[in-house]
C-alpha cells in the first residue's frame, strides 16, 4: 500500500504575518459556520438504509 | 515547510470538497456526514481557540499605557484658578459672583422652560442668603399675601428634618388660580431682597476674595489672568494627541485606522491636497516643519470652528447694542430711585396688610386692608414693570462701558462670560430657542469658548467690522506654502480640512511612536473578534 506523504505544519503562528493571522482566525470561523449548516437532521421515523 | 495559514486553507477546501460529495440519500450516509462533520468540528474548535488566544496575547503585547496623572494634575489647577477668575472679574458684581443671576435666569423663565421642580430653585436662593449668615423668614416675603402663605409654609418644611413638601405643592395649587402670577412676584421678592442686602454680600464677596488670593498667593486680577494662561498652555500641550490616545480612538472606533496604511485613498487625498507637491514625504525634517506648521492652522481652525458657532449671539450684538456706543446716557440711577419709592410705598401696604392687631374684627379695619391688598397688588404689578426696565437698563448700561467702533470679539466674550443673565437672554434670542436644555448646552460651550484666554483670532477682530475670515486664514498659511483656499475654511468644508490636518498629524505620531498602523489594524481587528463573539455568546444563552 502506498504511504501517503505526510504533509509537515508549522503550527507555530509566531510565524505569520498580522494579517495571515486575523486571515487564519477568520477561515476557521467560516469553516465552523460551513459545518454547522451542512449538518443533517435525521428524522426519527426515517427507516434504516432504503 | 507550510505555514499555519497554507495549512488550513488547503485543509479547509479539501475537506469542504469531501463533505460536499459524501453522499447523503440514506440514513446511514446522513449518519456517517454528521459524525465526520463532528470529528472536523471538535479539532477546529481547538485550532479557534488557540488562534483567538493567540491574537489576545498579540494585541496586548501592542497596548502603549500612559500615565495621565499630569493631565490630572495641572487640569485642576486650572479649574482652582479659574474660580479665582470669576471671583476675582472686576467686570461683574456680587449678584454673578455668588450665581444670583443663574437662579434669576431660572425662575424667571419658569413658565418657559417646564422645570420639575420650583423648590430647588427656591432652596438654592435660600442657601446662597445662609452663606451670609442671614436666614430668611416669613416675614421677609411680604410682597404679597400669597408669596407670604406659600413661603411661610415651605421654609416650614425647608427646617424640617424630613422634608415634605407635599403640603407645599397643594398650598402652591390652590394660590396659583387664585394668583397666576405667584411665581412672578416670588422672583420680585427675591430681587428686592438681593437688592436691599447688597452691603452684606458685598463685603461677603470682598473677605472671600482677600481668603482666596492668599490661599493662591495671587496679588490680584492681572497676576491670576497670567497663571491662568500659562496653565491654559500647559494643559493644551497635555492634551495634544499621543499615541495612546490615538489607538483608543481607533479601538472605540472613532478613527478609521484604514485610513493610515499609505496606500489609502483617503490618506493619499489627504497628504496631496495640503502638502505642497515639492515636499518629499519621506522626509523627516521636512515633514517635521510642516507638522508644525499644520498644527499651528488645526489650532486656528479648532478657534474659528467655534467663532463660526456663536455668530448667532455675535450678530445680535452688533444689531442690537451698535446704537449704546453713541447713548451713553444712563437712565438706571433714575428708575433706581422710582423703584425705592415704590418699595416705601409698598412697605407702608404691608404693614397694614399683616398688621396683627384686634382690630381684626372690626369691619372698617377689614375693609382698610381689602383696599389696601388692591393698592399693594397694584404696585407690586408697577414694581415688577420698574424691575424689568431697571433689568434691562442695567445691561445696557454694563454694555455702554464696553462698546466702542473698536470692540473686539474678545470684548464681548468677555462681557457674556460675566454676565450670566444677559449671555442666556440674548442666546435665547439669537438661536430662536426656549429649549432650557438647549440654552444651557451653548451657554456652557461658549463659556468654554471664552474662557480660553489663548485664543488668537478673536483679539483681532473687531465686532461691527466686516472680516472674511476664511480668506485671512488662508492666506496666512499660503505664505507656508500650503495648498490651502479660503473655500477650504469656509463652513461647508472647514470639517474636512480639520480631518484632513488631524490625519496627516496622527499619521506622523503613529510613525514617530513604537507602534505601526498595521499594529493598531490588528489590535482593532482582535477587539472585533473578541466583541463579536460576546455578542454570540450572549445570544446562545438566551435562546
Amino acid at each position: 500500500m502506498r504511504k501517503v506523504k505526510e504533509e509537515k505544519v508549522d503550527f507555530d503562528l509566531s510565524n505569520l504575518e498580522l494579517r495571515e493571522l486575523i486571515q487564519v482566525y477568520e477561515n476557521i470561523s467560516e469553516f465552523l459556520n460551513f459545518l454547522d449548516e451542512n449538518k443533517i437532521e435525521i428524522e426519527e421515523k426515517e427507516k434504516e438504509d432504503e | 515547510m507550510n505555514n499555519f495559514l497554507d495549512f488550513i486553507t488547503r485543509d479547509i477546501a479539501s475537506k469542504k470538497t469531501m463533505i460536499t460529495s459524501m453522499p447523503s440519500k440514506t440514513k446511514t450516509n446522513k449518519k456517517k456526514i454528521n459524525t465526520t462533520i463532528e470529528e472536523i468540528e471538535e479539532k477546529y474548535k481547538v485550532y479557534k481557540d488557540n488562534v483567538k488566544n493567540y491574537l489576545i496575547v498579540k494585541s496586548h503585547s501592542f497596548e502603549i499605557k500612559e500615565d495621565n496623572k499630569e493631565y490630572e494634575k495641572v487640569k485642576k489647577e486650572v479649574i482652582s484658578l479659574e474660580q479665582l477668575r470669576f471671583l476675582l472679574n472686576p467686570s461683574n458684581t456680587y449678584i454673578e459672583k455668588l450665581g444670583f443671576d443663574e437662579l434669576l435666569y431660572q425662575i424667571n423663565n419658569f413658565s418657559k422652560f417646564n422645570f420639575h421642580s420650583l423648590n430647588d430653585i427656591i432652596n438654592a436662593f435660600l442657601d446662597k442668603f445662609e452663606i451670609i449668615g442671614l436666614n430668611l423668614k416669613s416675614e421677609d416675603f411680604r410682597i404679597t399675601s400669597y408669596v407670604n402663605e406659600y413661603m411661610s409654609a415651605f421654609l416650614d418644611v425647608r427646617y424640617k428634618i424630613d422634608k415634605k413638601y407635599d403640603k407645599v405643592s397643594e398650598i402652591f395649587e390652590r394660590i396659583y388660580w387664585l394668583n397666576p402670577d405667584l411665581i412672578n412676584h416670588l422672583a420680585l421678592n427675591f430681587k428686592i431682597l438681593i437688592r436691599k442686602n447688597a452691603k452684606l454680600f458685598d463685603d461677603n464677596i470682598l473677605k472671600l476674595q482677600k481668603k482666596t488670593m492668599k490661599e493662591y498667593n495671587i496679588k490680584d486680577y492681572e497676576e491670576c489672568l497670567e497663571k491662568l494662561k500659562n496653565k491654559y498652555s500647559e494643559l493644551e500641550k497635555l492634551e495634544e494627541e499621543t499615541i495612546g490616545k490615538i489607538i483608543s480612538l481607533a479601538l472605540e472606533g472613532s478613527l478609521d485606522i484604514n485610513h493610515y496604511f499609505e496606500d489609502n485613498k483617503v490618506r493619499i487625498n489627504a497628504f496631496s491636497s495640503i502638502i505642497p507637491d515639492d515636499i518629499d514625504t519621506e522626509d523627516e525634517k521636512e515633514m517635521d516643519k510642516i507638522r508644525d506648521v499644520l498644527a499651528k492652522l488645526k489650532y486656528n481652525v479648532e478657534e474659528y470652528q467655534n467663532y463660526i458657532k456663536f455668530i448667532p449671539l455675535f450678530t445680535l450684538f452688533k444689531n442690537d447694542y451698535k446704537n449704546l456706543i453713541n447713548d451713553k446716557n444712563t437712565k438706571s440711577k433714575d428708575m433706581l430711585n422710582e423703584i425705592v419709592k415704590k418699595e416705601k410705598e409698598l412697605d407702608k401696604c404691608n404693614k397694614v396688610i399683616f398688621h396683627e392687631s384686634s382690630k381684626l374684627f372690626d369691619t372698617l379695619f377689614k375693609n382698610k386692608v381689602e383696599k389696601t391688598k388692591i393698592l399693594a397688588n397694584h404696585y407690586v404689578n408697577e414694581l415688577m414693570e420698574l424691575y424689568n426696565k431697571y433689568d434691562d437698563e442695567v445691561n445696557k448700561d454694563r454694555i455702554r462701558k464696553m462698546v466702542s467702533v473698536d470692540t473686539t470679539v474678545e470684548d464681548v466674550l468677555h462681557l457674556y462670560y460675566s454676565f450670566d443673565y444677559l449671555k442666556k437672554s440674548d442666546i435665547q434670542k439669537s438661536y430662536e430657542t426656549n429649549d432650557y436644555d438647549e440654552i444651557i448646552d451653548i451657554s456652557n460651550d461658549f463659556d468654554l469658548y471664552s474662557m480660553n484666554p489663548n485664543n488668537l483670532i478673536v483679539k483681532g477682530i473687531k465686532i461691527f467690522d466686516d472680516y472674511n475670515l476664511s480668506s485671512i486664514i488662508a492666506n496666512k498659511y499660503k505664505l507656508n506654502n500650503l495648498k490651502i483656499e479660503e473655500s477650504d475654511i469656509s463652513e461647508e468644508n472647514i470639517i474636512s480640512l480639520y480631518n484632513k490636518i488631524k490625519l496627516i498629524l496622527r499619521a506622523g505620531i503613529i510613525d514617530k511612536s513604537s507602534s505601526s498602523v498595521e499594529k493598531i489594524w490588528f489590535m482593532v481587528q482582535t477587539k472585533k473578534i473578541l466583541d463579536s463573539e460576546q455578542v454570540e455568546n450572549a445570544d446562545t444563552e438566551e435562546e
